[in-house]
């Protein structure tokens, strides 16, 4: 990953966690702000229900009092105590009083709790009410809910009792009001809230029995089916305490609705449950707000990461371009041209870092000429020394030759015409030598620049490999065997066929000298990572380590009258074919010298392309 | 002293003139009483013998009284009836009745008879012997009718129409010429369709003179200073199944609902101890030994033998909407069929397991009144062989047998008038004449 990408990536980075940690922050106190809301809203809500059930209750305790007090009541009090007790006259009491007082419920009940007159169930005369010791007992106290059972149905409602006392035996007047969606439209709600009721009767959850200000909520199915507050309400009746639950109408999130269940319960000891009140709250608002602040985050985001990209341009400019043109400079030096230079304008650290580079390549430069220079120098000590050396030994006998020349021309004037015989032979002799020598030296100054054609290297090898073949076989030495490895699947190479076989066979000859007691001698061929490899391997006596550095040196050598150039001259050719030349060593395992060539398919191309031209031109 | 008994004496004598305002719950749709689609009822009745007459009336004791046929006498064994029609009686459009006329009439009512003019007598054939064909005369279904070619209706009652607004308003006027001499009112008119709550209001607002009162408010309405005539037991209330028994279990829980029912405490407190609890079909003032069937309550045996019943279905009791009493009554008896541990849903709707039903009886005439009930509910008529009261009493214990009906209450039915209607009187079937009916004036 390229450093401006890097950058991008970071200045991303953090602007997205940014952003991310800034909007996780508002969403929680949102949540938080909500939830406070809600629970404040509830609580309202809860205490208007309360309100509205206590003035309820006590409208409905005014009335029930108001009719145990009325005359109608008070008469038939009067007569049920007398002597002549009928009862039958009063069935329609109840009803008419109850419409009277505008009450949904109006029992009158004798002494024994029998019911005298039933406003809501008219036929009950005579039957016993049920729960009427617990129902006594509140005759003074205020309203109570209350199951009522009716004849098709039972409904939940506020009751009180009053006693009618005018005789030895009361009447009790029980009435009420039905809990119905009546009463919950009389609750003020906020927006957003909404308040169901659930008659809690029969052993399991129905959704029958839930009502809504609408009317019962299983007749408005629909979308927003009662069955999805079984959950809460059967927790509410196995627990029997307050208890919240989400109701999911939909997918969409915003459809939810948080809702309170707060249990009811009646008289009497047992404090049976009753009815449960649902109290919902939205959470459209605050979903909507939520998806808003996350819109929002997204595309702070968004922005930010497109500021980022920017900014990481502008960064680059100031920052990335700067780095990046010291990574190229520092490239190209590694490459080899020194001579390079970063322009970085400012004082800043990279500024700093590009002086401080550019000052670096100077030295490099200064240091590389110096080299060079001392190099140019310390080889032309060597050369001077390795002429001086070679020159040394065919002079000595020179100069013996001359004197013994002058001497027998003195001492033995009869034995010199043998002696200048002798004298000349040798004079020759070490003349050409001489000229051999002076010939090398002549030779390596003046190596060509390939010429580059299309050479078949397994060809050449055999070439060379038959070239020596009399030599390696040659009477007075032990026999030397040549082995040929070729990869028969090579193609040509771009090369000058002259200079690589004045390689391959300087390296022959090498490999030939390492061998005196014979020995075998191995050229291989083999292509490796794109590139073509020949090897020249000898069994001899090997090179140690240090004579493995030195061997390419110019006039380093080993052997007792060497010039120390050929392995030079194979360096060299090999170098100005863009090749490699290694070797691998060990004493008494033998030597083995790898060169690496480029196949330089492109040179080939433009070699066959110039043929091609010469070709049609000609 | 003069004048006041002047007044007085005037007060007694009737006067003729003025028109009776009468209200009614039923709203009949034909005035022809030969037609069945209309359902029999006590207003039904009272209306048709205000235009037309029957061949024979009966009395108190279900006697047959002579009417439009002087005489009458059975031969065959009571296969065939000859009856001499009164002379001179005429229609209201002036037509003499005739034989053919009456005999036309019976033949429409009755399609099953064979019924031919015989001078001036028209004879009745039927397959069977029929002793009680005079009382079967005296239904208002039987009553002579000319049904002329336009379809109009011509009767020789007291009174002919001059509107009808079918199911609202019947206008009639006196006829001058009626063989019973013309009646003291002018003329009547009759609101239909008015439930005994509005028929009270009209009655006590003056718009109503005469009107029908639920049984149960006949005692308060007299305190209310009005006239109340009651008739004797005259209807039946009973639970009626509408099938058979089908098995030994719905046996049982038929009599597992009959013995649930506390008829006293209905009595006395519903029915404002108006009425008779029963266990039989024709009330004891008709049949004599009608309390020889039990009415009271058994919660014990009825809970013992709804016991025995493994799958108990749950019924529906259907009852007249428009019935305020109805509504009360099938849930009281719903509430005692609970307490044995039986299932009955009242409902106003038309079809149910049972029905409570009010079954008027059309004679005093036990063996026709027992023949017309058990026909309204599809039993098997039973004919009388021999008339005595032991095969009048076998016969009703074979239908009671059926289970398909349960007795429970017979019901007088009243009527509330202005006190200024003088001289109205109820017939033995619940209907009432108005035949020497007049209006004298309000005070008492």
């Amino acid at each position: 990953m390229t450093f401006r990408r890097k950058l991008l990536a970071v200045f991303a980075l953090t602007v997205f966690l940014s952003v991310a940690a800034v909007a996780g922050l508002v969403l929680a106190m949102t949540r938080r702000a909500f939830e406070k809301t809600e629970d404040q809203q509830t609580s309202g809500l809860m205490a208007e229900f309360q309100r509205e059930f206590n003035r309820q209750g006590e409208e409905v305790t005014q009335r029930v009092q108001t009719i145990a007090t009325s005359d109608a009541v008070t008469r038939m009090a009067g007569a049920l105590n007398g002597t002549a007790a009928d009862s039958a006259g009063y069935l329609d009491l109840a009803k008419s009083l109850a419409e009277s007082r505008q009450l949904d419920f109006l029992e009158l009940l004798d002494g024994r709790g029998a019911i005298i007159s039933s406003a809501q169930w008219p036929a009950k005369f005579g039957y016993p009410e049920s729960g009427f010791e617990t129902l006594a007992a509140a005759t003074n106290q205020g309203a109570f809910l209350k199951q009522e059972e009716l004849q098709d149905s039972t409904a939940l409602g506020l009751f009180a009792v009053r006693a009618a006392r005018a005789g030895e035996h009361p009447i009790y007047v029980i009435g009420g009001r039905r809990l119905d969606k009546n009463f919950l439209s009389a609750l003020d709600l906020p927006e957003g809230m909404r308040a169901l009721l659930y008659q809690n009767r029969g052993d399991h959850f129905s959704p029958d029995f839930l009502l809504d200000p609408s009317g019962p909520a299983s007749a408005a199915a629909g979308s927003r089916p009662a069955d999805k507050f079984a959950t809460l309400i059967e927790a509410v009746r196995q627990y029997d305490q307050e208890m919240t639950g989400v109701v999911q109408w939909s997918s969409d999130q915003a459809d939810d609705e948080v809702f309170r269940a707060i249990p009811l319960h009646g008289l009497g000891k047992e404090h049976s449950l009753l009815g449960i009140l649902l109290i919902g709250n939205s959470r459209r608002p605050y979903v909507e707000l939520k998806r808003h602040i996350r819109a929002s985050a997204l595309l702070v985001g968004g922005g930010g990461i497109v500021l980022a990209i920017l900014l990481s341009s502008w960064a680059a400019a100031r920052v990335t371009r700067p780095v990046e043109e010291l990574a190229r400079a520092a490239q190209r030096v590694a490459g080899g041209n020194w001579d390079t230079r970063v322009g970085v304008p400012g004082s800043d650290e990279v500024s700093q870092l590009a002086e401080s580079f550019n000052r670096m390549t100077t030295e490099l430069l200064t240091q590389k000429e110096r080299l060079v220079q001392a190099e140019r120098v310390a080889a032309w000590r060597e050369l001077a020394r390795r002429l001086a050396h070679e020159l040394k030994n065919p002079l000595f006998p020179l100069q013996l030759t001359v004197e013994n020349l002058v001497r027998a021309r003195l001492q033995s004037p009869d034995q010199f015409d043998e002696v200048f015989r002798e004298g000349s032979r040798t004079l020759l002799a070490e003349i050409s030598n001489l000229k051999a020598i002076i010939g090398r030296f002549s030779e390596f100054s003046k190596m060509p620049h390939p010429q580059l054609q299309p050479v078949p290297v397994n060809e050449m090898l055999r070439g060379v490999a038959q070239l020596f073949q009399a030599q390696l076989q040659a009477p007075g030495r032990a026999p030397i065997a040549c082995q040929l490895q070729l990869d028969d699947r090579l193609d040509s190479i771009a090369a000058d066929p002259d200079l690589l076989h004045r390689a391959i066979s300087n390296l022959v000859l090498n490999a030939m000298d390492a061998m005196p007691n014979g020995g075998t001698l191995t050229l291989r061929s083999r292509r490796e990572d794109g590139k073509v490899m020949i090897e020249v391997a000898d069994t001899g006596s090997g090179l140690t380590p240090e004579e493995c550095e030195r061997i390419f040196t110019p006039y380093y050598t080993s052997k007792q009258h060497g010039t120390g150039l050929g392995l030079a001259i194979v360096q060299s050719v090999v170098s100005d074919h863009q090749g490699r030349i290694s070797v691998h060593s060990e004493p008494g395992q033998g030597t083995t010298f790898i060169i690496e060539l480029p196949s330089n398919s492109e040179a080939l191309q433009k070699i066959d392309a110039v043929k091609k031209e010469v070709t049609s031109a000609g | 002293m003069l004048g006041l008994a002047l007044a007085a004496g005037a007060e007694t004598r009737p006067q003729y003139g003025g028109t009776l305002h009468v209200a009614m719950r039923a709203a009949p749709t034909s005035l022809d009483p030969a037609d069945k689609s209309q359902p029999d009822s006590f207003d039904r009745r009272s209306l048709t013998l205000l235009m037309f007459d029957t061949l024979v009336t009966q009395d108190e004791s279900g006697r047959a009284r002579a009417a439009l046929a002087e005489s009458w006498q059975a031969s065959a064994g009571g296969q065939r009836w000859q009856l001499r029609l009164r002379r001179g009686v005429r229609f209201d459009d002036g037509t003499l009745l005739t034989a053919e006329i009456a005999a036309a009439s019976l033949r429409v009512a009755n399609p099953s008879w064979n019924v031919a003019a015989d001078g001036e007598s028209i004879v009745i054939e039927e397959g069977t012997p029929d002793p009680d064909l005079p009382a079967e005369l005296a239904f208002s279904r039987n009553a002579i009718v000319k049904r002329n070619a336009d379809g109009k209706l011509s009767g020789s009652g007291p009174f002919h129409v001059v509107d009808w607004q079918p199911g609202k308003k019947l206008t009639l006027t006196a006829a001058e010429n009626c063989w019973r001499g013309r009646p003291f009112l002018d003329g009547v008119e009759i609101e239909m369709g008015r439930n005994y709550r509005d028929q009270m209001m009209a009655l006590e607002s003056g718009r109503a003179d005469l009107v029908e009162i639920a049984a149960e408010q006949s005692h308060r309405t007299l305190q209310g200073g009005h006239a109340v005539l009651s008739s004797p037991p005259v209807e039946l209330l009973a639970l009626v199944f509408s099938t058979d028994v089908r098995s030994a279990d719905d046996k049982m829980l038929r009599e597992a609902l009959a013995l649930s029912v506390e008829r006293g405490s209905i009595r006395s407190v519903l029915l404002q101890g108006t009425g008779q609890p029963t266990g039989s079909i024709l009330p004891n003032w008709m049949s004599g030994y009608g309390f020889v069937f039990p009415t009271e309550a058994d919660l014990t045996k009825a809970r013992h033998d709804r016991e025995q019943v493994r799958n108990v279905p749950a019924w529906t009791l259907g009852y007249d909407g428009s019935d305020p009493l109805a509504r009360l009554l099938a849930d009281r008896i719903a509430l005692n069929a609970k307490d044995a541990g039986l299932t009955l849903q009242p409902t106003a709707a038309g079809t149910a397991n049972v029905q409570l039903a009010r079954l008027p009886l059309a004679s005093a005439a036990p063996w026709v009144a027992l023949a017309e009930v058990t026909a309204s509910i599809a039993l098997p008529t039973v004919k009388s062989k021999s008339g005595s009261v032991e095969d009048l009493y076998a016969a009703e214990q074979a239908e009671l047998a059926t289970q398909r009906v349960i007795p429970l209450f017979h019901l007088p039915v009243s009527y509330a008038a202005t006190v200024a209607l003088k001289e109205w009187r109820l017939r033995p079937d619940g209907s009432w004449d108005l035949g020497n009916a007049w209006l004298g004036s309000a005070k008492p």
